[in-house]
């Protein structure tokens, strides 16, 4: 197989990974500025100590913490949302591709997921 | 509880530490990240481990978008190993409640030491493969990929400047393991980095290097699966999640950049010390009772 044919796959193959990889870099980024805004904030309007104490999700969207451990709250929701989105998303491109036995798969691995969000409910 | 500013660089230092070893040998951080928060800053060990399963999400999602990006990470693989490691880790957050946490130390410990010596032992097989083609420019990269419908591929290798082919075997001895790591990250607050690479390298066919890629792509989705269970329950801190993942982020995106410069056997090198490193470790907690 020569050097030619090989890099033209990867080129085809290669949209998957960029598409995935852009929506990995989004999901980091946008968390990144949320807990860092959040966390500065914290540091410097707090003395020598800074409160530290857990959130669940209905609390936090009742609005039971401050602005600070509200911004890192949603930092910590899209950072934790980004993966599944990947699986996601690459349910899509596969199917685009009609690579359909990784599509079987990554549903599979969808709805395990969707049974740890509801046994974390329960 | 209240946290110093001292205490607070702390966590951000060794979030960075963990996301370093995270992208150089794809570990998840969990193994620094855990003991760190529970022995030095005394955090609750429920808080810990889902404040680690924060960071191991980040490690994962950070050096996962650069190995994805150099067609390292086999995406398909991946995917297939994650139906293991998601329901491991949902059974390892149920599994937990029921077992004795030195019981749980000692069998890790001594699986860690056992894995951590072959691991010394072992060649990296895609070494002795032919590669099909060598690049003559000391700039040009070509990409990996990965076969359409199937679990094999290709990576380049820039240490050796070649593109290196594998077929992946053994596919149901991947998803036992893969079962069981996701089981420890569950219960643990780790990636399983540490056991999905060696099965990966010394079981499956695949390279040290895109066991490594694909296990730290794969860690994203295995953390998440028992981090909404924790999310759910409060016992995620937003101040210690946050400061924690900053650093991962951080760490991460260091050991990316440099992590293709290393060579295999320096990097199976690395990874053997740390496992033997955190299986005395554990070994000792258990023992302690």
């Amino acid at each position: 197989m020569s050097e030619k044919i090989l890099v033209h796959e990867s080129r085809d193959l290669g949209t998957d990974r960029r598409v995935v990889q852009k929506q990995l870099q989004l999901g980091l980024a946008l968390s990144f500025v949320l807990m860092a805004v959040g966390f500065l904030l914290a540091f410097f309007t707090a003395g020598e100590r800074v409160e530290s104490r857990g959130y669940r999700l209905d609390e936090f969207l009742g609005g039971a913490q401050n602005s600070a451990a509200t911004l890192m709250f949603a930092g910590v929701l899209v950072l934790a949302l980004t993966p599944p989105l990947r699986v996601l998303m690459l349910t899509f491109l596969w199917g685009r591709e009609k690579d359909w036995k990784f599509v079987v798969i990554s549903v599979i691995v969808m709805i395990t997921l969707l049974v740890s969000v509801w046994l974390g409910g329960a | 509880m209240e946290l110093t500013n001292l205490a607070l660089i702390g966590m951000l230092a060794s979030g960075a530490f963990a996301g370093l070893l995270g992208a150089l040998v794809g570990v998840g951080g969990g193994l620094v990240i855990v003991p760190t928060l529970f022995l030095i800053f005394g955090v609750d060990m429920k808080v810990a481990v889902a404040c680690s399963l924060v960071g191991t999400v980040a490690s994962s999602t950070t050096a996962g978008s650069v190995y994805v990006g150099k067609g390292l990470a086999n995406m398909r693989l991946g995917m297939f190993l994650e139906i293991a490691t998601t329901l491991g880790a949902i059974a390892g957050g149920l599994t937990a409640l029921a077992l004795a946490p030195h019981i749980l130390s000692g069998l890790f410990g001594a699986l860690l030491l056992v894995t951590s010596l072959l691991m010394f032992r072992a060649q990296d097989q895609s070494l002795k493969i032919k590669p099909e083609v060598v690049s003559d420019g000391a700039d040009q990269v070509v990409e990996g990929k990965e076969d359409q419908g199937g679990f094999s591929g290709a990576y380049y290798d820039v240490y050796h400047r070649n593109l290196v082919p594998y077929q992946v075997k053994n596919l149901t001895m991947g998803s036992v393991v893969s079962f069981f790591a996701g089981g420890l990250s569950g219960m643990l607050g780790i990636g399983g980095g540490f056991i999905k690479v060696p099965a990966m390298t010394l079981g499956m066919g695949v390279p040290m290097k895109v066991a490594s890629a694909t296990s730290n792509f794969m860690i994203g989705v295995t953390a998440v699966a028992s981090l909404f269970i924790y999310l759910a329950n409060g016992f995620v801190h937003p101040l210690i999640a946050s400061v924690i993942a900053l650093g991962v982020v951080v760490g991460a995106l260091f050991g990316t950049t440099v992590s293709q410069r290393i060579s295999p056997t320096l990097l199976r090198r690395i990874f053997g010390v740390l496992m033997i490193f955190v299986s005395v470790q554990m070994l000792l907690k258990a023992g302690g009772g």
